[in-house]
């Protein structure tokens, strides 16, 4: 550990970061951890869905709590179904993690070409807007970024509005199809960004982009190409334009053959590169020399390792990432599990504290 | 009755049919096998069943994907649905029988049905329980039918987190039950420590793993 003692806040260490300078440590800005912080705070994981307020403040209490960057984000994973017209269910069960589909708005290959835009009021978005107004208001010293901006999400989107199997199905038996709703996404998508910067200005808001479905535990690279990189690059591209200066894309899961791909993407200067266990953190600081690289503790051993393999786990980490030049941020590779142990999340910090100083 | 040359060619037909994706190719094959007297469970066994080993081989070494995957099973099922109420009944070999299900709490089941297609192909007996299972329907299943196998699989690190109990549950009732696990959040390690007796990474392995399970238990 450094002699120096805390010098910088979060804030100010995430902010060396965007400058290109190298903070004083690593550091810790976990993936959201939306479900953990109800938990941790006493609520359900239900509130991190439904209770704009609730989330909120359990995010801001556990980041103080754990020494964490505060981002603020309202989101889940499924997101996309229900306000295109479909149905989800919210996570009420002893098992359940987030809310999922139960109807999907797109059954048939017609629905396609009847496709309704979501309403300012539809599915979600009234409970993201009331999130996003409460997180725009405070100004921490933990708290970098006030407004998130998503962009370059229509495959992931798709995938929610027609179900996976039938999208994945058409990749190879209906491209044209497929293309068109993603298109039509696309549009809406990148369409809503100029109004959503109306309201919420650029300074210091973040963008964002990433999901799961175009990872190659599904789909090929050739495949990730055709499909979900070119609406990637215009919505970043049109994020650039904007004035939106960086982005915080979560690759999530194993999207070894496409990094080469994102990379070629155009995540800011710099751009927050999040990346899971299946990718090396050495290989995503090659393919994104100029980037700040976040990640990577597989979050499956928050949840089952036992304190001290958690500590250790944490420690090998934060020392490989410490010697991407300093352009390193620590999180877990994906969500923070809602219900790790809170002794194991107490030593995955006390981990980067102990050994992340430069 | 058809021609060595002919069946093998009909074989081969329905091999590469599965491997194209070709699920037209596929049905038209499988009612050719019945037309010309070819042995139903003999074309299953030497074409549509070599030809998903190979799909999931290929799935495994990053040759094929999801999307291949699924409508390689498509034309698996079709070819299936037409021969498989033609197996001569009689046969003195026992198809193993497995139980698979998503665990309760996720609805995540595009891996569990690859798993499913995987031991299907290979000619086990499968029972699907679909998705968000609750915990005591696998012990009632297994109760019921006394499977060799029961599969579970979880996406989620909240629904992993039934599996232990899930375990425990359905041992109580029937100790002698190989149970495997799968699913993104899942390791070997984790396998074991839950009380599972295997682990399969991706469906191109569970079917060995399955076998290997069983050796390992000598069952």
């Amino acid at each position: 550990m450094s002699t120096k003692g805390h010098v910088m806040t979060e804030k100010a260490r995430i902010e060396a970061l965007l400058n290109k300078q190298v903070p004083d440590r690593v550091p810790m800005w976990p993936f959201v951890p939306n479900g953990f912080a109800v938990v941790y705070n006493g609520l359900t994981i239900a509130d991190a869905y439904t209770n704009p307020q609730g989330l909120y403040d359990s995010l801001r209490r556990t980041a103080r709590d754990f020494g964490w960057v505060f981002y603020p984000v309202m989101v889940y994973a499924a997101h996309g179904a229900w306000e295109f017209g479909g149905d989800v269910r919210m996570p009420t069960g002893k098992y359940d993690q987030a809310p999922v589909v139960t109807r999907h708005p797109i059954e048939r290959d017609e629905d396609v070409y009847n496709l309704k835009w979501p309403g300012p009021d539809s599915g979600f978005i009234p409970t993201a807007r009331r999130f996003a107004e409460l997180a725009k208001i405070e100004d921490l010293d933990n708290k970098p970024f006030r407004a998130t901006i998503a962009a370059g999400v229509a495959y992931g989107l798709a995938c929610q509005v027609a179900g996976l199997n039938r999208i994945l199905k058409w990749l190879i038996r209906k491209p044209d199809l497929a293309h068109d709703l993603i298109r039509q996404i696309s549009e809406w998508s990148i369409g809503g960004l100029p109004g959503q910067i109306e309201r919420i200005g650029v300074d210091r808001v973040l963008g964002t982009c990433g999901g799961p479905m175009g990872s190659n535990q599904l789909i090929s690279a050739r495949q990730f190409v055709e499909f979900a990189l070119p609406d990637i690059k215009e919505g970043q591209a049109r994020l650039r334009a904007l004035g939106v200066r960086n982005t915080y894309v979560h690759i999530c899961g194993e999207h070894n053959d496409n990094l080469p791909y994102w990379a070629q993407v155009d995540f800011g200067d710099p751009g927050i590169i999040g990346i899971g266990p299946e990718i090396s953190l050495e290989r995503a600081a090659e393919l994104f020399p100029h980037h700040i690289i976040l990640g990577n503790l597989n979050p499956a051993i928050i949840q089952t390792g036992t304190p001290s393999e958690v500590y250790e786990a944490t420690r090998q980490c934060v020392e490989s990432g410490k010697k991407l030049g300093g352009r390193y941020i620590f999180s877990p590779g994906c969500d923070l599990p809602p219900r790790a142990p809170v002794e194991n999340v107490r030593m995955m910090s006390k981990a980067v504290e102990d050994h992340g100083w430069y | 009755m058809a021609t060595e040359q002919r069946t093998e060619e009909l074989i081969k037909g329905l091999y590469d049919a599965v491997l194209n994706m070709d699920d037209e190719g596929t049905l038209a094959l499988s009612r050719a096998v019945l037309d010309e007297g070819v042995d139903a469970y003999y074309a299953i066994t030497h074409g549509l069943t070599p030809a998903m080993e190979k799909v999931g081989q290929l799935y495994t070494d990053h040759v094929y994907f999801v999307p291949e995957l699924l409508l390689c099973s498509d034309a698996l099922y079709a070819g299936m649905d037409v021969l498989k109420p033609h197996i001569k009944t009689g046969r003195s070999e026992r198809n193993r029988q497995i139980i698979i299900g998503t665990i309760e709490g996720d609805i995540h089941d595009i891996g569990k049905n690859l798993v499913k297609i995987m031991f299907e192909a290979a000619g086990w007996t499968v029972h699907d329980l679909g998705k968000d299972v609750l915990l005591q329907h696998f012990v009632d299943k297994q109760v019921a039918i006394g499977a060799d196998v029961i599969a579970l699989s979880a996406l989620m690190t909240t629904s992993m987190l039934a599996m232990p109990t899930a375990i425990e549950m359905i041992k109580t009732k029937d100790p002698r039950v190989a149970i495997m696990v799968g699913g993104a959040p899942l390791t070997r390690d984790v396998a074991l420590r839950y009380g599972a007796d295997g682990y399969a990474q991706n469906a191109g392995e569970a079917v060995r793993e399955a076998k290997e399970m069983l050796e390992r238990l000598g069952r």
